[in-house]
């Protein structure tokens, strides 16, 4: 070939340029040139030999990609996109997670401060950390949906049974995934998840030592620490993205090889035409799907970004303590299901019976061997799997603490109003606004809407955990609240003689309560917030059945306010 | 086709739009977020005050109302005030300067909690060196006890007490002793914790009991009155070292507590307390 400077000579200084730019392009494209691209978005007819096709046949990244789909399964329906989301999500959860690691140091000594570090100190960086992890939930959800999808539109059957199995894997590293990175920010929210979940080992149906031996292996030492830190770090960053990666690999591979199944009402019971794609009915690679692609990720990024930016906080509670137990520890959502199992059944049962449905998911296209994918020839197995579905949310909410908390009456108001961890009414309160002194739940303060707010959550969580031995009385001690918002307490006497007073489907709740909250300043711009319950025996009067008080503390500038904004935090600081 | 493009090119440039947004707020949601972790911090550390620290220095920092931590008595302050201006004001505090520490107030404040203070009843707190606190709850009572300092307090007038060297110089300028009050102060600033009461001998556990002090200090030390072997023994416990204590030799230097210069001298009335309990153990009036 001719050097550009003989090209120079022979076209000229513009033409030998144009040339060459035509050259470096088709070199990078591997096969189209600047003309080919032009037509490709301008809807033209490719050239013979079609240009279009020679990256799938020369290029690393297109060569896993098809040259042409079906015109039927590129449509919204059936696929919703959710196995490319799922693709992407990944994609997007690498880069994002790749550049918080750049921050972040495995180590029990400095985590915690390394993700204030994050927030504080790092250009965008609560951005990128509230990306990863609305990155990382939505990607559970994608995954889930995605599973969702290839069942319902019977794309597991034959010849897709392997593709389903591989799923399946897929599936389950998502999930651990998001949960092994719970454990990174090494708060009490991650530590105490994470403590509770994994000592699910102890109790699985197997020899005492074996279960013993697990757990010591997932938590690195007698309880979670730099050993464990590290370890699940390692899992977080490096094993499980990789396992993932091969697995998707091997997935997507089968997808290619087996067509992208077309809508079950398209083809003939028992036939497969995925792979007989008539001329007519072909949709190219390039331009079509690839634009789509583009347009998608376009859209994706956008939710996402604006998600992390107003709807998605990623929580960061105090530092992990070993010794403090907080009084709820929640479960992610997205895990939340097994923690209500556990309030069903023992945990032995429960332990054994997950890797047991997970077995039986991934096997059951090989059993589950019906002709059709017709959604009318498959009424039973689509019932059984929205009933499944019914049963897992359920079970999800039944996980969360507002199902038969056990702790006492005055806790509960205690960590509603003055939580241990996360935002709420009261510490988001502007600062100048909070009054000194001493003040009943439902006491209005006249000019100060902050405070009557406040003093109103404070009466709400008060009511939710109280009741009243005469309801045409009301409860003497608390004037501020009207008789008849209070409701009446039903009695029960146990087996050892002591009542238990309860309020409509609340069991165990606080008789005629007294409870005031004080707030003092202790330091500049540090308050003390106490709530104070006294609570006396209805039938003797001289003792007390509760008396104790919650305390937190409030700095000015604990800047609470700001988690207030997003969706997932806000309903805390009502 | 044309309309994909159109979308996808939208939604690119609404994202470069946020990013933009959230750039230009950036700096300002940095210094918030900074002041957070310090006001967080500083909330933790108020309540491993409240646990841990305020029986020994106080409720309120000053080291006046201390309470069991079991029993929620009322029990003398054995430790020193530390919402208090030769602790916290000045880059140079009063006490780094008598102590002879060197580095910044931060690192005076954390390594007196992390390693406590040999030879005083302040514990070492780090569990690097036994204690029960993390290397993050250190910090965290750092920036509660530094918190404590305002320019109210820091205006206020600088104070030492100048202890005269005898007890009559003392008295020439403080109004007479009164016992009953003494013998509150005696417990409030700890001195029953050790030394017991007057009535029961077997009370004392770990000083002396001082019953018969009247009679026994007069002969300690020839040359010395009563009152000024006991004057001196409570603010200089190492001048002279009893040998016998309850539980077998005294240790030298004492393990009596050597601050009482200091806490008994924080203000110009504060010496008051020391003619009280003298009067209350007897040896005062003077003869
Ligand atoms: C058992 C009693 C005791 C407890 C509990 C205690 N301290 Fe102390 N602390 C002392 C004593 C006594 C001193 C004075 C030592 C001296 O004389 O140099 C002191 C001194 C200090 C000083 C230096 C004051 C100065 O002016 O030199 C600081 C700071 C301090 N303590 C902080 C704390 C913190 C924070 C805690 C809680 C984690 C705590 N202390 C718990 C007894 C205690
Ligand atoms: C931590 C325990 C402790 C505390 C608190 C304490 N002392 Fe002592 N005290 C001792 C010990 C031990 C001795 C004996 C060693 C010595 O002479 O220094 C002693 C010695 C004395 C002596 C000399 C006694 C004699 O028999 O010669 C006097 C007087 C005295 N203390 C007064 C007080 C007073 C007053 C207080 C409170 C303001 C007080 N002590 C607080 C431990 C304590
Ligand atoms: C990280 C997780 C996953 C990724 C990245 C992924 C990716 C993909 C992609 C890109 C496709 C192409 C078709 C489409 O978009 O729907 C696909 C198809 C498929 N996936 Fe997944 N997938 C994941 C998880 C799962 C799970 C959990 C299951 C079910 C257990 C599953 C089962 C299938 C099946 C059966 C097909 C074939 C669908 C058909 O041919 O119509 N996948 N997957």
């Amino acid at each position: 070939m001719a050097t550009f400077y003989d090209q120079v000579k022979e076209m000229g200084i513009k033409q030998a340029a144009l040339a060459k730019a035509d050259e470096v392009v088709e070199r990078i494209t591997a096969g189209m040139n600047i003309g080919d691209i032009r037509a490709a978005l301008r809807g033209d007819e490719p050239r013979r030999p079609n240009p279009r096709l020679r990256p799938h046949a020369d290029s690393f990244w297109l060569h896993i990609r098809p040259s042409f789909y079906h015109t039927e399964v590129t449509h919204i329906y059936p696929t919703f996109r959710l196995g490319w989301l799922s693709t992407f999500m990944f994609v997007w959860e690498t880069i994002t997670g790749i550049i918080l690691m750049v921050f972040y140091t495995p180590s029990p000594l400095v985590a915690y401060s390394n993700m204030w570090n994050i927030l504080s100190n790092v250009p965008l960086g609560q951005l990128i950390r509230n990306m990863h992890r609305i990155g990382a939930e939505a990607m559970v959800l994608v995954v889930a949906m995605h599973m969702l999808r290839t069942f319902i539109t019977g794309s597991y059957k034959k010849p897709r049974q392997f593709t389903w199995a591989t799923g399946m894997i897929l599936l389950v590293l998502t999930l651990m995934l998001s949960f092994s990175g719970y454990l990174l920010p090494w708060d009490q929210l991650a530590y105490w998840a994470l403590t509770v979940f994994i000592s699910g080992a102890e109790a699985a149906p197997a020899p005492a030592v074996v279960n013993q031996n697990i757990l010591l292996i997932l938590q690195g030492a007698p309880s979670l620490g730099a050993d464990g830190l590290l370890r699940w770090y390692l899992l977080h960053v490096l094993l499980l993205p990789l396992l993932l990666a091969i697995f998707f690999f091997v997935h997507y591979y089968k997808v290619v090889l087996y067509g992208i199944s077309l809508p079950p009402g398209r083809e003939e019971i028992g036939e497969d035409t995925a792979k007989r794609v008539p001329k007519d009915e072909r949709t190219y690679f390039i331009p079509d799907i690839l634009t789509n692609e583009l347009m998608w990720s376009g859209l994706a990024t956008l939710f996402l970004v604006a998600g992390a930016m107003w709807l998605w906080d990623a929580p960061l509670e105090t530092h992990a303590d070993p010794i403090v137990t907080p009084l709820h520890v929640v479960a992610p959502w997205y895990l939340s299901w097994s923690q209500g199992w556990l309030k069903l059944a023992d945990k032995t049962l429960v332990v054994g019976f997950i890797p047991a449905l997970l077995v039986a998911f991934i096997v059951m296209p090989y059993f589950e061997v019906g002709k059709s994918r017709r959604y009318a020839d498959r009424r039973v197995g689509l019932s059984v799997s929205f009933l499944f579905m019914a049963f897992m949310l359920v079970s999800n909410w039944m996980g969360t603490p507002e199902y038969r908390v056990a702790s006492s009456p005055d806790r509960e108001v205690g960590i509603k109003v003055l939580p241990e961890e996360g935002p709420s009414l009261m510490y988001a309160l502007p600062y100048d606004q909070v009054l000194k002194g001493r003040f009943l739940p439902g006491q209005e303060i006249r000019g100060n809407e902050a405070m009557t707010a406040a003093l109103a959550s404070l009466k709400k969580a008060v009511l939710a955990h109280s009741c009243v031995l005469d309801r045409s009385v009301g409860n003497p001690n608390i004037p501020t609240i009207k008789a008849s918002e209070w409701t009446q307490c039903r009695v029960r006497e146990l087996q050892s003689g002591d009542k238990v007073y309860d309020a409509g489907f609340t069991r165990d709740v606080m008789p005629n309560p007294y409870v005031e909250l004080q707030i003092e300043e202790i330091q500049p711009r540090l308050l003390r917030l106490t709530l104070v319950f006294q609570v006396k025996e209805p039938d003797n009067p001289e003792e007390y059945r509760i008396n104790t008080t919650w305390t937190a503390f409030r700095h000015a500038d604990s800047n609470y306010e700001d988690e207030c904004r997003f969706i997932n935090k806000s309903s805390k600081c009502r | 086709m044309q309309v994909k493009i159109v979308i996808g090119t939208i939604s690119f440039m609404l994202t470069m739009m946020i990013l933009g947004f959230v750039a230009l707020q950036e700096p300002a949601r940095l210094e918030r977020f900074t002041a957070a972790r310090q006001g967080r911090q500083i909330e933790q550390g108020a309540h491993l005050y409240d646990s841990q620290c305020a029986t020994c220095h106080g409720v309120n920092g000053d080291a006046t109302e201390c309470y069991d931590a079991a029993t929620g008595e009322r029990i003398g302050c054995q430790g020193l005030p530390l919402n208090y201006k030769p602790m916290l004001c000045g880059d140079r505090t009063a006490r780094m300067v008598a102590l002879g520490w060197d580095g910044t107030k931060h690192g005076f404040v954390a390594a007196t909690i992390a390693v406590g203070r040999f030879g005083t009843a302040m514990p070492a707190w780090a569990q690097e060196y036994g204690g029960p606190l993390r290397p993050d709850e250190v910090e965290d009572l750092v920036q509660f006890v530094l918190n404590w300092e305002t320019e109210e307090l820091c205006a206020q007038p600088d104070f030492v007490f100048e202890w005269p060297a005898t007890i009559e110089e003392l008295l020439v300028a403080f109004p007479e002793g009164d016992a009953a009050r003494g013998e509150g102060l005696y417990t409030t600033y700890g001195c029953s914790g050790c030394h017991g009461n007057l009535t029961d001998p077997a009370s004392a556990a770990v000083g002396p009991w001082q019953g018969n002090l009247p009679e026994v200090a007069a002969t300690r030390v020839e040359g010395l009155s009563a009152a000024q072997y006991v004057y001196e023994s409570i603010l200089y416990p190492n001048n002279y070292v009893v040998a016998d204590c309850p539980n077998g030799p005294c240790t030298v230097p004492s393990s009596m507590p050597n601050n009482f210069p200091l806490r008994m001298g924080d203000s110009p009335e504060r010496p008051q307390d020391l003619i009280d309990i003298m009067t209350y153990l007897g040896v005062l009036p003077l003869p």
